[in-house]
């Protein structure tokens, strides 16, 4: 069975920082008693560092016979030396990255993903705790967000504020946050003027588009609709069932 | 530019209300711009009288505007044209909520004043009191002067002027001016269109267009002088018989009495600042939309026409917010916690006395957004719509990448919305090829604001076209079948012509920002 990082509960928290081109990091992987085929596919691996490399490109590059290759790749991965990671442009890529690499953001998506999907579990999770600070604070800058979570007890991970601005954003553009800029008076004494803050959106009503509240706002064939053609209001079936017509 | 939606839903409402022929000539007009009379005679094919009669009646109906150009080729002969009004015709939707404006604030005596200009367009106030004497046993005299102080109010209020100048001379650009000194007019004033640049050679002073009407039905300035150049006749008998046929319409059109009509602007004005103040109560609750009413009107106190950022003290507003309902309630704590926290006024203080303002189009533009971003959401889904709103905030071109980067979206998902709403034209797109270790293509998406805002607004001429086409088949039907009412058909009417009217309250706020 082939190992890849990020599964069950691994997923829950954020992965560990890439070691960008850490080349002595390679120098404490004991590597003796490899066959030659282990070492020299474990050599080009490595030499991809946290970019990864993918199976078909490996093979390419080792020359190895297909037998010969199977089982070393399969030996390297048993002994824990390398691991797989499934590559967020193609799920379908088996790509291999030495075990002292932190895969790269662009292989693996980063922080957000698991098995080469978001990993939405934990994303709502994460903005949950975001929401749930803001709620307490009323109105917060990114940083009291970032400094309520890292202080809250329940929270195990580690968090950069980088992520969670990227998190508190999302929620900005889903409405479930309001980003304003604070009037250093009222509720938002707390916070200098000027400052960008985050508070709820609250919104009393929901919002009523007159566009999308008909048939023709959401209508696939409104650019082929006109008023004496095949498809023309006096014989549209998306007014029929709207207005029940039954008449 | 008008799209071709917008066009049609002009004719159609031109034809439900004037008639298949008028229309012919409005459309002639809408479609082919300015025009003569006999240019319209040619290319509708109706007779000289006939294309005369509708002209005529566009004219009354404030729906086209009549103006003299020089000839080409010539310093002092003129010609007349006729021109299309297209924001008039669409106007004429609108009716009923400009009486509902007038109701509410000058109650039904001038309801019933401007119901009078409405359905008729244009009438002096001779013929507005024949009008209401035709219909009452009461006393004229007593009614004259009832009748004269509400028409002053309206007057007074600007919900109705006195007509534009019948056919105003529109000078070519300006020849005489160096292409230097062009130039740098073109830096700081907005082109006009052929149709603005006639309405505002038609406009009168502010001070001629609201005199008031003194007693004896006199009005307090002069009656109109169209500013027109009379053509002087020469030559060739065919220019001869035009020019004789055009002065025949035009002194048709020039009544010697003082005619006037529904001052449109106003009302888009008051509507306005009606759906600012209704987008205010759902977003922010009643007592926000409460005190924004009262700030508001206290701007409307001074007549200030067009004033879109609104500049009160904290007296006017509680003074205000105290007479409407529930304001007696709201202290003055709470009054400055709305201003600040929800509504986001900027306060200054000038001796004593803080001072409040507010822009109204953030809240316009905020509706606006709200509307096209419900819209996204519901013709293309939420993912879409979190893409939409980035673009929105961006303002500037973003790459695939980023997008699936800050929208948390799956690639996949993120390209495929991406190319549908390129493909119906909500965004733009610019592909960029990188030569790096490799060639790489990128793809830049955009949301222009100006090419958005254009295709939203056809969509909704569009659909209000189509609600209005369902709403005269159902009309035509229920006098086929159950002439005397049917509950279905009354249903069914309701329900669009309340959507209809919503839409045209959110293309008020696209077309009129
Ligand atoms: S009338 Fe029917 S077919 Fe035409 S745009 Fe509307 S919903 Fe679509």
């Amino acid at each position: 069975m082939v190992l890849c990082i990020a599964e069950g509960a691994k997923a829950m928290v954020p992965q560990k920082r890439p070691r960008l081109g850490s080349k002595s990091g390679a120098a404490l992987v004991p590597d003796e008693g490899l066959s030659d085929a282990e070492r020299m596919i474990l050599e080009a691996i490595r030499s991809k560092e946290n970019m990864g490399i993918w199976t078909f490109d490996l093979k390419k590059l080792t020359n190895l016979p297909r037998g010969v290759f199977d089982k070393a790749l399969r030996l390297l991965q048993q002994k824990g030396l390398i691991k797989c990671v499934v590559s967020i442009h193609n799920k379908s890529r088996k790509m291999y990255v030495a075990r002292e690499f932190e895969p790269a953001k662009e292989i693996s998506g980063g922080t957000w993903y698991s098995q080469g999907s978001l990993n939405q579990e934990f994303i709502s999770d994460v903005r949950s705790k975001c929401l749930a600070q803001v709620t307490r604070l009323r109105i917060a800058t990114i940083e009291d967000v970032w400094k309520g979570i890292q202080m809250s007890r329940d929270s195990k991970a580690d968090f950069t504020l980088q992520q969670i601005k990227e998190i508190v954003q999302a929620m900005v553009l889903d409405k479930e946050l309001e980003e304003v800029k604070s009037t250093g008076d009222g509720d938002f004494s707390a916070v200098p003027a000027g400052r960008p803050c985050y508070r709820r959106f609250e919104r009393r009503a929901p919002i009523a588009g007159a566009l999308s509240a008909i048939p023709c706002g959401v209508c696939p064939r409104i650019s082929e609709c006109t008023p004496d053609g095949v498809i023309s209001p006096n014989t549209c079936i998306y007014f029929t069932k709207w207005l029940e017509l039954d008449f | 530019m008008v799209g071709q939606n917008g066009l049609k839903l002009a004719v159609h409402l031109i034809t439900a209300h004037l008639g298949d022929l008028v229309a012919k000539v409005c459309s002639c007009l809408l479609h082919r711009g300015a025009l003569s009379l006999q240019e319209v005679v040619r290319f509708t094919k109706l007779s000289i009288s006939q294309a005369k009669n509708c002209l005529l009646v566009l004219i009354q109906h404030n729906c086209v505007q009549a103006f003299s150009v020089l000839l080409p080729g010539s310093t002092t002969k003129t010609m007349t044209q006729y021109i299309a009004l297209f924001d008039n015709i669409l106007h004429r939707m609108r009716f009923p909520k400009f009486l509902m404006v007038v109701k509410y604030d000058l109650g039904h005596e001038g309801e019933v004043l401007l119901e009078g200009l409405l359905q008729n367009g244009r009438l002096t106030f001779d013929q507005l009191v024949e009008r209401t004497l035709s219909k009452t046993t009461e006393a004229s005299a007593s009614i004259r002067e009832e009748m004269r102080a509400n028409f002053n109010n309206l007057v007074h209020s600007h919900y109705v002027e006195r007509c534009p100048k019948p056919e105003p001379f529109v000078g070519p650009d300006s020849e005489d001016q160096s292409t230097f000194a062009r130039k740098r007019r073109a830096k700081t004033v907005p082109i006009l269109s052929l149709e603005q640049q006639v309405m505002v050679a038609a406009t009168l002073s502010n001070g001629e267009r609201f005199s008031e009407i003194s007693n004896g039905g006199k009005m307090t300035v002069d009656t109109v002088v169209a500013d027109h150049h009379v053509a002087t006749f020469s030559g060739e008998k065919r220019k001869f018989e035009a020019l004789e046929m055009d002065q025949e319409l035009q002194s048709a059109i020039t009544e010697n009495e003082v005619l006037w009509r529904a001052n449109y602007e106003k009302f888009i004005q008051c509507l306005k600042k009606k759906a600012c103040v209704l987008n205010v109560r759902s977003r922010l609750g009643l007592d926000a939309s409460t005190i924004l009413e009262a700030m508001i009107e206290t701007i409307d106190q001074e007549n200030v026409e067009n004033k879109n950022t609104v500049f009160a003290s904290m007296g006017s507003i509680i003074e205000r917010v105290r007479e409407k309902p529930g304001g007696i309630s709201m202290t003055l704590e709470h009054v400055r916690t709305i201003l600040v926290d929800q509504l986001l006024c900027h306060s200054s203080t000038e001796d004593t006395n803080t001072w409040y303002t507010i822009d109204l189009n953030d809240i316009i533009e905020n509706s606006q957004n709200e509307e096209v971003e419900t819209f996204i959401r519901a013709r293309y889904g939420l993912e879409a719509y979190r893409i939409f709103r980035l673009l929105i905030k961006c303002g500037h071109p973003v790459e695939t990448e980023q997008i699936v980067e800050i929208t948390f979206i799956e690639k996949k998902n993120a390209q495929e919305i991406l190319y549908k709403l390129w493909k119906d034209e909500y965004l733009e797109m610019e592909k960029v090829v990188m030569h790096g270790s490799g060639q790489t293509q990128l793809f830049l998406w955009k949301l222009n604001k100006r090419v958005l805002r254009e295709h939203i607004i056809d969509d909704m001429y569009h659909a209000s076209l189509n609600l209005s086409q369902k709403i005269s088949q159902i009309a035509q039907q229920q006098r086929e079948v159950s002439p005397h009412g049917d509950k279905k058909y009354q249903r069914v009417k309701y329900i669009l012509q309340s959507s209809l009217y919503k839409l045209d309250d959110a293309l008020m706020l696209f077309q009129f920002l």
